[in-house]
């Protein structure tokens, strides 16, 4: 009885989504709401569905790159992070920048694909087809929003865009996951129609004309010129072709870039007068440049891993977190350790390490770069540097550390 | 048909609570709208008269079109944007604006040398088969 008048609803549910509704007058049907208003025959279900999968992969790529990035920067109670590889960091996030470059021209040449869908006539055949209009109209903004607001990061151009980056394209990574799986709903049966057809069934072309296979290659192309003229900014091999590379890995104080100097920091220090806090369980002592200095000294190389994409590896000298966390009176094995730079203010001033990194003996309150004394845009006196972590979190002018029992 | 329901049903989930989070940034609402009707009124039509215009010089023009206006987008706001800050000259240490000409002047040269070279075979060929 219920399941009968649950049938019932879903069915007169169904009839008022999909039943038609009134078409305006044909009179309005002009510009490129005419049928043959866009006469290219390079369109095609095929075409778009191919580039659909690609920038599908892209995009997943990026969701869960991004993702792992934020999680790792803000980790939930259920989150664990190694500290090894050291390198991993790097990788993930120099793919979701040089797979986020490589969306330019796939989604160029896709919404290129499907823009005359946006003058069908109607305009609004159903409730349903009004619907999934406006769920492509997200999808396409979203999309849109993603890649610019990424490439204006990179370049450092903050104007064009009037909220906060990483918030905003945190939240609006959702909203473009969330259309495109509506999208893939929606369009699934289309999309394993058009990629099973074999080939078009149209006259060979004369050389002249544009075929998808063409199409297609000047998005490889394009995706490859723009790959290899930026991913020198982490692959260091590659450099010297980073042309357009927002970083060099090589260009900064001591070889070695920078995103906050001392002075954007408002750091001005007197190096005597300097002195480490560490707070633990035995209490609170101050070590000063001598004393940190004194203490054994360990040389690791660590690459620095922007969550902007670039990466470099450089060799650091200091005191292990370890040893500081036993000299607190703790366990260096179960600790985590809240590190407070000297700044007074700013989104990165504190960082927690946490016991997966305390625990790694790669992991060093460092005094040196490259041998050298550290460049206090690099942030001398003392700088956290802990593997496989972004660049953000490994905070400079380090001026206190409190130990804390793991969670 | 089930696969379909449960990605259109997974995908709203995930839509609203994207919303709930995008809701906070009006300025991240703003520029998704500006980045639609930018691209749907303005920059797309601009690309279709490109388009039209170079559809008689044959594919490989269209093809170089497309790689140049896909390197540009990346490209122009590292020329165009205020570049890094004046006391960090490791963020944006190139001379961008230069790099991006000599890509474009590649591109170009290397789409002559084919020209030239295709020229010739086509000759040759001509003259073997007559």
């Amino acid at each position: 009885m219920v399941r009968d008048t649950v049938t019932a609803l879903t069915r007169r549910l169904r009839h008022r989504l999909t039943e038609p509704l009134p078409a305006p007058p044909a009179t309005l049907r002009r510009g490129p709401f005419r049928a043959g208003a866009f006469p290219s025959r390079l369109r095609s279900a095929r075409l778009t569905s191919q580039l659909g999968v690609a920038l599908g992969v892209a995009f997943a790529v990026c969701f869960l790159t991004g993702l792992l990035s934020h999680l790792i920067q803000h980790p939930p109670g259920w989150f664990w992070w190694p500290s090894r590889p050291v390198w991993l960091y790097r990788v993930t996030q120099g793919v979701h920048v040089a797979t986020g470059l490589a969306c330019v021209p796939l989604l160029g040449v896709k919404l290129w694909s499907v823009y005359p869908r946006l003058f069908a006539w109607p305009p609004l055949r159903s409730i349903a087809h009004a619907a999934e209009r406006a769920g492509v109209a997200l999808l396409v903004a979203a999309a849109l929003f993603q890649v610019l607001s990424g490439v204006l990061n990179i370049a450092h151009w903050y104007a064009p865009m009037p909220f906060f980056f990483t918030t905003g394209h945190y939240w609006v990574a959702w909203l473009v996951t969330g259309a495109l799986l509506v999208h893939l709903g929606v369009q699934l049966p289309a999309i394993r129609e058009a990629l099973r057809r074999r080939g078009p069934g149209r006259p060979v072309p004369d050389g002249e004309r544009l075929t998808r296979r063409g199409l297609l290659g000047g998005a490889a192309a394009a995706v490859g010129l723009i790959t290899v003229t930026t991913v020198g900014q982490t692959v260091r091999p590659l450099s010297g072709l980073g042309l357009l590379a927002p970083r060099r890995p090589d260009v900064g104080p001591q070889g070695l870039p920078v995103n906050k100097t001392a002075a954007g920091a408002g750091i001005a220090l007197d190096a005597a007068a300097y002195r480490l806090i560490l707070a633990g369980p035995a209490g609170e002592t101050a070590l000063g440049l001598a004393a940190l200095n004194a203490m054994p000294q360990r040389t690791v190389h660590l690459p620095i891993a922007c969550v902007e994409g670039w990466s470099a590896g450089a060799t650091w000298t200091g005191v292990r977190l370890r040893d500081l966390v036993t000299l607190a009176g703790a366990d260096p094995e179960r600790s985590t350790v809240l590190v407070e730079s000297l700044e007074q203010r700013g989104r990165y001033r504190t960082s927690t390490v946490p016991a997966e990194h305390v625990r790694d003996p790669l992991t060093l309150i460092a005094l040196r770069l490259g041998g050298d004394v550290l460049h206090p845009d690099h942030g001398y006196p003392a700088r956290l540097i802990a593997p496989n972590r972004p660049g953000v979190l490994q905070t400079k002018w380090v001026g206190r550390l409190t130990v804390l029992p793991a969670r | 048909m089930r696969t379909r329901v449960a990605l259109v049903s997974a995908g709203a989930l995930v839509i609203a609570y994207a919303m709930v989070g995008v809701s906070h940034e009006i300025g991240a609402v703003v520029f998704l709208a500006v980045a639609l009707v930018v691209h749907d009124a303005l920059w797309m039509p601009l690309v279709l008269v490109a388009g039209a215009l170079l559809a008689r010089t044959g594919s490989w023009t269209r093809m170089v079109a497309l790689v140049l206006a896909s390197v540009g987008v990346v490209a122009l706001p590292l020329v165009l944007g205020p570049g890094g800050p004046a006391d960090n000259p490791s963020v944006l240490p190139l001379r961008y604006g230069r790099d991006f000409v000599l890509i474009l002047l590649g591109v170009v040269l290397i789409s002559g040398v084919r020209a030239v070279v295709r020229k010739k075979f086509a000759r040759s060929r001509d003259r073997g088969g007559g």
